[in-house]
Order: C-alpha cells, then structure tokens, then sequence
C-alpha cells in the first residue's frame, strides 16, 4: 500500500482525477465518484495490483503512464513463466510487480537495479481514507 | 406531501424492536423500501393503509391519517395496495374486479388499455397468467385514484421476463397518474429502474436514504466494482495463486500474488473488487 496526500481533484461530472503526492513523487488516479471524505489534503492509502504494475528500465521516449515511480529492485523470484519482483519506491514501502519471466530475461532485470515503476491512472484505487 | 412519525413495538425474529419512521415523502415520488426481512417494511405500508395501529401522526397533504385525536379507518384513507398474492375476487370478472373499488368505467377502460388487458377483462382471474393477474390487482389498485400507493414485493413471484414487462407498467402508470408511491423491493435493479428514492430499513429504523444508485452501490474503498464472496480455496500456480470464490450463484478465480495472499483465509467472507475501468462487459 502507498501512503500519499491528495493535492488536486479534478472532474467532469461523474469522472475524477486526482493527483496526490507520495514522498514528493507525484501520482494520479482515475475515478468516478469519490467519497465525499477525499478532498485536498486527505491522506490516503493507495493500492494497485501487482500484475497492472510494469516495470521499465532505461526508458527512453514518451510513456502515457500517468505514474512513473523510480524505485529500485530489492528482490526477484522467478518462478516458470511469471516472476515477482519487489521493488522500493521509498524508504519505507515496497510494491509487487508481476511481469512474464521473458521480460525479466530480455530486460536483465537484477537485484539493486535501478528501474522505474509503471502503473495507469486507471489502475489505481484508494483502498482506505486515513 | 406525505409525513409519517411513527413508532410501534414489534415482536420480530430477533426478539423485540420498536418500528420508529420519521419520513417526509414528497408528491409523486417513488420510494423503494428496502431491508433485511423482519425490519419493519410490511408493517410500515400496513401502519399507513390502516391495517395495524401504531403511535404517532400520518398526514396526507392536508389530511390527517392519524394523530392524537384522529384515527381514519383504512377505508376512508385513499389508499391502493397491491401485495405479492393478488388478492383478486375469484368469482368476479377483470372488469368486474376493477369497478367493485370504483364505478368508473372510462378510467377503467382506460387502465385495462395502458395494461394491455382490454381482450382479457370479461376472464375470471383463475384463467390468467400470474403476470396478468399482478396488472389487473395493479390497475384495480389505482382504480380509487389514490394518493397513495403502496406495493409490497407486487413482482417477486414472477418470472424476470414478466417482471420487466410490468416494471414498465408500473412506471407508465406512474408517469401519467403521478401518483405518491412505496413500494417494498429487495431488488437492485427493480429498486435502480423503479424508484427516485430509496430508504433502507433495518431493525425497524431508517438506516439511508437516497437516490438507488448512491445507496446501493457496493464500494470496497474507491472501487466501484464490488462484491462480497466466500474465499473456498487459494492455488499456487507458479509465483502467483489462484483464489476460488464464490458469489452468488457462481464460482469466479482472482489472481493473488504472495503477499496480497497473505491476509487471506480460506472460508472468510471477502469483497472483491476492481476499478470500474477494468471489466470488459459483454451483451
């Protein structure tokens, strides 16, 4: 889970996006209606699922991912075909990445790699309002 | 404008509860009344037809139902009712079922043919489908015009297609009499269809209140896309695991990595959710 801070909502009619800071990193979310609890200021607990995150390594050019976290690789588990990869984006959080075990060959993806943590607006969601 | 302030001691499953409503209901609104079984609703729509006594006031526009000093008896009160069994006279035509409330022939011509029931009104009710009874009991509910109009559970004994079919009735009825409405339903989309206003009870009180899409949409934080299961097994398949849930009448599988597996026991009742913008909905 990703402890951040509601800094902007914007809308049209149903639709929200809100962006929020997390450890002066900056992520956004897509919604329909949002509780009436979440507003600028709000603290949050953010959650994602570990096969909508992707990772990327020496990007170059434009991504649309409205999130891009730079982290850093603090372990891999390769299994047959899928692994799992953990990665700190910071001092005090890990997320789970799922990726195939041919983009882990194809990236040599290691250990202490420095790489980025690509997650859609669409695919966030507020798991809890503190 | 419709106020009740109610309250009345129930002797229910649960042991004693006191049935307390404090409601206003505009003018031709459309309520959906909605709660567990043995929470109060069908004493409340007999409260207000005057089929069971309770403590308090109802008024009716500028009609007083009930109060200190008033008590109208249920037939003064201009009320229709339609209930689950049809309560139809059985000896009596269609026709004959609807004048017995009223002698108003045009109006019941008139309702005969919105219902499309004008073939069947010379028929004797043991002749009909269970649809068409409901709408013959629907229209002879609505022959007295009354100001209020009060529906408990009128489509769970039907089949959906049947259903469906009188929900439009019921809402062109609506339309054109604009007549004030409670209706007892424990069906969302019936409730999302039906309904401008929808009050939750639960052991005899008003627990929400709002619009159906704002009371019954299951969220599980801000996901919109939700619903409550029993977790009956979790399978490793290689890094990952493969939760088994059931909901409702079906078995669905979610992809759980090792650590959102964590929390997780089997035989709990969990909620699975996902965004609104992740489900690929097919017709």
């Amino acid at each position: 889970m990703i402890e951040a801070k509601v800094i902007k909502i914007e809308n049209c009619d149903s639709l929200h996006i809100v962006k929020f800071d997390f450890e002066g990193q900056a992520l956004s979310m897509m919604s329909l209606e949002l509780d009436s609890s979440v507003e600028v200021g709000t603290k949050v607990l953010l959650q994602v699922k570990p096969s909508h995150v992707a990772i990327g390594k020496n990007i170059s050019g434009e991504l649309s991912y409205s999130n891009q976290l730079e982290s850093q690789i603090v372990s891999i588990n390769a299994g047959k075909l899928l692994c799992s990869i953990k990665v700190q984006i910071a001092k005090d959080t890990i997320l789970e990445s799922i990726i195939t075990n041919s983009s882990l060959e194809r990236m040599e993806l290691q250990d202490g790699d420095k790489v980025i943590a690509l997650i859609k607006a669409s695919e966030i969601s507020i798991a809890k309002v503190l | 404008m419709i106020k009740i302030d109610i309250n009345k001691k129930l002797h229910g499953v649960a042991g004693e509860m006191v049935l307390q409503v404090d409601l206003e209901i505009n003018q031709g609104d459309f309520v959906a009344l909605t709660g567990q079984s043995g929470s109060g609703k069908t004493t409340l729509l007999r409260i207000l037809a005057g089929l069971e006594e309770a403590e308090g006031t109802l008024k009716v526009g500028n009609e007083i139902w009930q109060d200190k000093e008033t008590y109208l008896k249920s037939q003064l009160r201009r009320i229709g009712f339609v209930f689950q069994e049809y309560a139809l006279f059985p000896n009596m035509s269609v026709e004959q079922n609807l004048l017995y409330v009223e002698k108003d022939k045009e109006l019941c011509r008139h309702l005969l043919d919105i219902t499309d029931l004008s073939k069947l009104k010379n028929r004797l009710p043991y002749t009909l489908s269970g649809g068409q009874k409901q709408r013959v009991s629907l229209c002879r509910a609505m022959m007295n015009r009354p100001k209020l109009l009060l529906m408990d559970e009128p489509l769970s004994a039907l089949d959906p297609a049947m259903r469906t079919k009188l929900q439009n009735e019921i809402l062109t009825l609506h339309r054109e009499f604009k007549t004030t409405t409670i209706m007892v339903s424990h069906d969302p989309s019936e409730i999302y269809r039906l309904s401008n206003r929808v009050v939750v009870l639960h052991h005899g009180a008003i627990t929400k209140d709002g619009i159906a899409k704002e009371v019954l949409l299951q969220t599980n934080g801000s996901q919109k896309f939700s619903f409550e299961g029993e977790l009956l097994d979790i399978i490793k398949v290689d890094v990952i695991f493969v939760a088994i849930v059931s909901i409702g009448q079906q078995l669905v599988e979610i992809v759980v990595s090792e650590q959102e597996k964590q929390n997780l026991q089997i035989g709990q009742v969990v909620r699975v959710g996902t965004k609104a913008f992740s489900p690929v909905i097919r017709g």
